[in-house]
């Protein structure tokens, strides 16, 4: 059988939430495909889209921006300026024909190790058909 | 219907009175129909203005010229500049005050509406007249425009060579200024959005497929850019751009500066650069189609700033350019945004 | 180029049991940049530190990388390891992969490539990193306490004893707060005045404390150890000073308004004072109630006339004070859930239909009845007496939906001190359920039922109404199924407990969050309970969850305890990792003042300027800089692209 595409992930994660759930899920010794790389921000409020096409045209197959639920973030305010301005990202590339799976968001809170666990796996499934990321990858 | 007399009558009225330092209007291009930016600076030459629908440019953006000269002048003549703003016009005035890059006591603004008609697409009214040029062109009554060819005045329907920004407008008369001439009266488009449905009904491989051949094209001249009106940045994020340079910051770092884009013309950067601008004028783009207009390679950038216009209308309420006091797009939230598309 | 080193933690087998430990270190010796790399069982161990110190000093190492488990957990050893090494703390990071790396993944190979791909990252980020220096500020070394309940007295007090000024702030004239007007308290049943009144006289006249009453907190800016509050103390129009006490002017006011303090049983004349023992012991004249204030038409100063000592002064005018303070503590107590929300209780519409404070005004030696038990509408004793909890409260389609905590005990305590007034009368209490956990607190409804023959009816009320002189109560008893009917003579509602009447606004002045139902929110419900979101603000009393006054005081006593912890410090100290502003590229269109959550943001001359004392370090600004103008220290765009680019290559 032909080997599976492994595709590369850029997942942003916000210390308080986020990754404390990424660490949670290791503390549990759970388990995940090792896709995805975390670069932890402190608030997905910080996230700019401007990271989010950098690391596709870096060649990530697919970008993940996590952070606290609403009502929940560090910073009372942060993830719901990330809500609104990644929104319009999402609907930006995907109007661009980029295929919905590369860019995703998603609220894990630091007790959501598993909520992380199956959330990465799902992506990885999703992403997996589709191929490597070339609409946006910088190829010169 | 705009009286041309009484513009200029204001015209020189404000410049006679001494309070504006010079206003910014349209004239003839010798004796052709079409137009180009007039700056006046004395009151006896106001007879050169013109009110046409040939008057697409928005001249709001000149105002980021006369600020960059202001800024290097030692003593600089601080009295505002006057403009002639059609609605679309005076919503990115009122973007531009939004974002504090302007004062309002900076500008003197001659409000003019386009009623029932606006500004034509010079396709459209090339395939109208099917190879005939136009000698002049001029508003006619009510949702008309009058076109001379070979002497011969033809009344034309304005839905016909209307700019499709135009039958897609949101403020045909300008919302904010210090005087209004023409009517204000309403026309409430049919579809806002017209333009973008066709594409939004597209499938993704499809819709990826019209981009990379528009994008492709992209020659990176920039001129899209320059006739921004919300580009007004001295240093644009497309570029490479600084970063904190501190007492520890060595030489090599300072020489290389973050380079979010590369500046070849390949497909990949010129759509990374395309993205940024389209999210950078979301919430904040009016669409008065002059980055369209300009583009040397018929890029069709209006229906980028479109769709982020819409989304942002749907998700979000929002409305661009219609109140200078609440805050820009991004800068604000409503706890009920839509998340459905977050995990 | 930097001189960047890399420690690879085995952590025992918990990291090199799925991690190649050695391939990562010898993968980011080669990495450009990385002068030394190495690894070992334990970094975090004695020797692990030593090794990290030496190789700092012996390769001149100017930055580190240590990759071992989340920066959560050694963050901070490693930076002193740095610091003692002689780098500076923020010349160290983190690579975290334990937790999100060979915890999480079981084949070994792609696990090492994931780990290498992390290191280099981290190695990215910490090549860009600035040495910082902590950012600190002076603290202004005195509180402001906010309402003058006990919890607010016992804050007040707690921090004045340990030697730091308080600024009490009471909006009502005297302190006090709902304690003063209960009779006796459960579960011990001692007098409430009795055990107040030297605690409200040891905090009038304690040498730190400044008392403010008839204030109210107006304006409040600054941030922890400096906040900076304006303060609008209204005119009494009597001078406390030359007041002698004499209740003369009380007799020949003409105009009666209710009396609050025993909750509109009695009325009171418009100039006033609250009750006998109020603390300051001086008389109010009522603005809205006398005529000569609002209609100057009318001169009637009568009490002036009477006043022989010249204390009454209609020129007193409302004063502003500014004053600085380093911590602030709100304990603004609570008010009862609005009456003329319980229509089908007759509320309003019976007189012998109370609530809670009104029947302890009834039980009050001192109150309308001088302590006998008499109806409102004919003063006669009533025998038959029903209690209904939980009104308005646990109750989420139609009033609140928690538990209002102290109800149940203070109707045990009602029931049983009506039976001790009217021995021959009947108590009956409707409840849900009784809660009483406490200490006693369980012995004590136990003596209502057995000692005192209170009649505990599980279930709901559903109607009260007036019939031949009597109050018709239908119920249901839950447990046996049955209708029930009680002709009472007095009917006592132990009404929901709310935040008290202005909360919202004063958490809005400073800046602090309300839970959902209204009362003060504290930073975490388990580990942090007195202190709010904001540093340097912290929470007691009834102001943040209904609370008896045990609880109250306790709480009072904790936030006392945080504030002292700031107030004892010189200066505080505060992560330099803060906003910058490159000023070259701010257009200072203001994006980053509106998102910035603890204000922090200015605009100075047309750019944005950051107060870094305030900046919390999110970074929410710099995402929504359309110009990158604005960006955390050590976590720029410019980290973030370098470490995106190294988590990709290869
Ligand atoms: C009917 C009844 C019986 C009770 N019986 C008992 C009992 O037997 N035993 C027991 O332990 N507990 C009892 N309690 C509970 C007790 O009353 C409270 O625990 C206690 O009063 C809480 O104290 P506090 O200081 O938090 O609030 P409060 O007593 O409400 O004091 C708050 C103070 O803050 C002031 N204030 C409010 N807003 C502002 C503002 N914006 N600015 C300045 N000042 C402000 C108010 O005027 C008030 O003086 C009973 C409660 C009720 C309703
Ligand atoms: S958002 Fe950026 S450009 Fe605007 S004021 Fe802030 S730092 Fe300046
Ligand atoms: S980092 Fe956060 S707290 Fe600091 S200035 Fe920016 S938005 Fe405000
Ligand atoms: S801290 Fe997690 S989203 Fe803001």
């Amino acid at each position: 059988m032909a080997e599976e595409f492994e595709p590369k992930i850029v997942a942003f994660l916000c210390k308080w939430c986020s990754s404390a759930g990424a660490d949670l899920a290791g503390v549990s010794r759970m388990e995940y495909p090792p896709n995805i790389i975390p670069i932890q921000v402190m608030c997905s409020g910080s996230v700019s889209p401007l990271y989010i096409f950098s690391a596709l045209s870096q060649g990530a197959d697919g970008v993940l921006v996590s952070g606290c639920h609403p009502g929940d973030c560090h910073y009372m305010k942060g993830n719901y300026y990330a809500r609104r301005r990644l929104a319009l990202v999402k609907k930006l590339l995907e109007y661009i024909g980029l295929e919905p799976p590369r860019f995703q968001m998603s609220w894990v809170s630091a007790t959501e190790g598993v909520k992380f666990t199956q959330l990465i796996k799902e992506l990885v499934k999703e992403l997996q058909p589709l191929g490597p990321q070339t609409k946006l990858r910088r190829n010169f | 219907m705009v009286n041309l007399e009484q513009l200029k009558e204001e015209a020189k009225k404000i410049l006679s009175s001494g309070k504006i330092k010079y206003l910014i209007g349209y004239e003839n291009i010798g004796a052709s129909w079409q137009v180009r930016p007039a700056f006046i600076c004395r009151p006896e030459d106001v007879d050169r203005l013109v009110w046409t629908p040939a008057c697409f440019h928005n001249l709001t953006r000149f105002i980021h010229d006369e600020k960059r000269k202001r800024a290097r002048e030692k003593n600089p003549d601080l009295r505002p500049i006057g403009l002639i703003i059609k609605g679309c016009d005076s919503r990115s005035i009122n973007v531009l005050l939004q974002e504090k890059y302007l004062e309002r006591n900076e500008v003197y603004l001659i409000g003019v509406s386009c009623e029932l008609a606006g500004v034509i697409d010079e396709t459209k009214l090339r395939n109208h007249l099917g190879g005939l040029k136009p000698e002049k062109i001029l508003f006619g009554e009510k949702d008309t425009i009058k076109v001379i060819v070979n002497n011969e005045e033809r009344e034309i329907p304005a839905p016909q060579i209307l700019a499709k920004r135009c039958l897609e407008c949101p403020a045909n008369y300008p919302v904010i200024a210090d005087i209004i001439l023409g009517e204000k009266i309403k026309r409430n488009p049919t579809d806002r959005y017209k333009s973008i449905s066709q594409y939004e009904k597209m499938s993704g491989p499809e819709r990826w497929a019209f981009w990379l051949e528009q994008f492709s094209r992209c020659l990176r001249c920039y001129a899209c850019r320059s006739v921004c009106p919300m580009c007004y940045c001295d240093e644009c994020v497309a570029d490479s751009i600084a970063f904190a340079v501190t007492a520890e910051t060595t030489a090599e770092e300072k020489a290389q500066k973050i380079r979010w884009v590369e500046r070849n013309p390949e497909p990949s950067e010129n759509i990374f650069f395309h993205l940024v601008r389209a999210i950078h004028l979301a919430g904040r783009c009016v669409d008065c189609g002059e980055c369209e207009r300009v583009c040397p390679v018929a890029i069709p950038l209006r229906l980028l700033n479109q769709k982020m216009e819409k989304e942002a209308k749907e998700l979000f309420g929002y409305e661009v350019g219609f109140d200078a006091s609440q805050p820009p797009l991004i800068a604000c939230f409503r706890d009920n945004d839509p998340q459905d598309f977050i995990r | 180029m930097r001189r960047t080193g890399v420690f690879v933690c085995h952590c025992g087998i918990n990291i090199a049991g799925t991690v190649d430990v050695k391939k990562v270190a010898a993968e980011l010796a080669k990495y450009p940049g990385v002068v030394y790399s190495e690894d070992y069982v334990y970094m975090c161990s004695d020797p692990g530190q030593n090794l990290i110190i030496q190789a700092i000093k012996e390769k001149k190492l100017d930055t580190i990388v240590v990759a071992c488990c989340s920066p959560t957990l050694h963050e901070t050893t490693f930076r002193n390891v740095a610091k003692i090494a002689g780098l500076n703390p923020y010349r160290c990071e983190i690579a975290n992969i334990r937790e999100q790396c060979s915890w999480v993944h079981r084949e070994k190979d792609k696990a090492t490539r994931k780990a290498i791909s992390i290191t280099r990252s981290i190695v990215e980020k910490v090549r860009r990193n600035e040495s910082l220096e902590d950012v600190s500020v002076p603290v202004t070394k005195r509180a402001l306490v906010i309402g003058g309940g006990i919890a607010g007295i016992q804050a007040s007090l707690d921090i004045a004893n340990a030697g730091y000024e308080v600024i009490l702030v009471e909006k009502s004239p005297s302190i006090g707060g709902h304690m003063s007007q209960l009779s006796e308290t459960f579960p011990t049943l001692d007098c409430s005045q009795c055990i107040l009144t030297p605690k409200m006289v040891e905090v009038a006249k304690h040498p730190k404390v400044k008392l403010m009453t008839y204030s109210e907190v107006q304006e409040v800016s600054g941030f922890v150890g400096n906040f900076k509050v304006k303060i609008l103390r209204k005119p009494t129009y009597v001078d406390a000073d030359k007041c002698t006490l004499c209740d003369e002017c009380t007799k020949v006011c003409p105009i009666v308004v209710p009396n609050e303090f025993d909750m509109g049983l009695t009325g009171r004349r418009a100039i006033y004072i609250p009750f006998p023992q109020a603390v300051p012991a001086t008389y109010t004249i009522d603005e809205k109630a006398c005529p000569g204030m609002f209609d100057t038409a009318i001169a009637c100063g009568k009490c002036a006339d009477v006043c022989k000592p010249g204390a009454i002064n209609f020129d007193m005018k409302p004063e502003i004070i500014e004053v600085e303070v380093g911590a602030i503590i709100v304990a603004t107590g609570y008010d009862l859930y609005d009456k003329s929300m319980m229509a089908e209780y007759g509320y309003g519409k019976y007189p012998d239909v109370l609530d809670g404070l009104q029947f302890e005004r009834l039980l009050s030696a001192s109150g309308p009845t001088r302590g006998k038990i008499l109806r409102p509408s004919d003063k006669k004793e009533p025998k038959e007496v029903v209690f209904i909890q939980c009104v308005g409260s646990r109750d989420p389609e139609l009033h609140w939906p928690y538990c209002s905590k102290i109800c149940c005990m203070y109707t045990a305590k009602h029931a049983m001190l009506y039976k001790h007034h009217v021995p021959d009368g009947q108590a009956y209490i409707f409840y849900i359920d009784i809660r009483s956990g406490g200490k006693n607190y369980e012995e004590f409804v136990h003596r209502a039922v057995e000692e005192d023959g209170v009649l505990y009816l599980r279930g709901k009320v559903s109607k009260v109404f007036e019939d031949n002189g009597k109050l018709i109560v239908w119920g249901a008893d839950t447990l046996t199924g049955k209708q029930i009917e009680i002709a009472a003579d007095m009917v006592v509602l132990a009404m929901a407990i709310r935040p008290s009447k202005g909360t919202d606004e004063l958490a809005k002045k400073l800046k602090i969050a309300l839970d959902k139902d209204g009362f003060l929110a504290e930073a975490h419900p388990k580990l942090r309970p007195v202190e709010s979101m904001t540093s340097g603000i912290f929470l007691a009393g009834a102001a943040q969850a209904p609370k008896d006054i045990p609880e109250a005081v306790g709480q009072a006593s904790g936030a006392a305890a945080k504030a002292v912890a700031i107030l004892s410090q010189e200066r505080l100290f505060h992560s330099p990792t803060v906003a910058r502003v490159l000023k070259n590229l701010c257009t200072g269109c203001g994006m980053c003042i509106s998102v910035c959550p603890y204000e922090a943001i200015s605009l100075k001359e047309s750019k944005a300027e950051v107060n870094e004392i305030l900046c919390e370090g999110c970074g929410t600004c710099s995402a929504s800089c359309l110009r990158n103008a604005i960006q955390v220290k050590n976590l720029t765009p410019y980290h973030i692209q370098e470490m995106i680019k190294a988590c990709l290559g290869g």
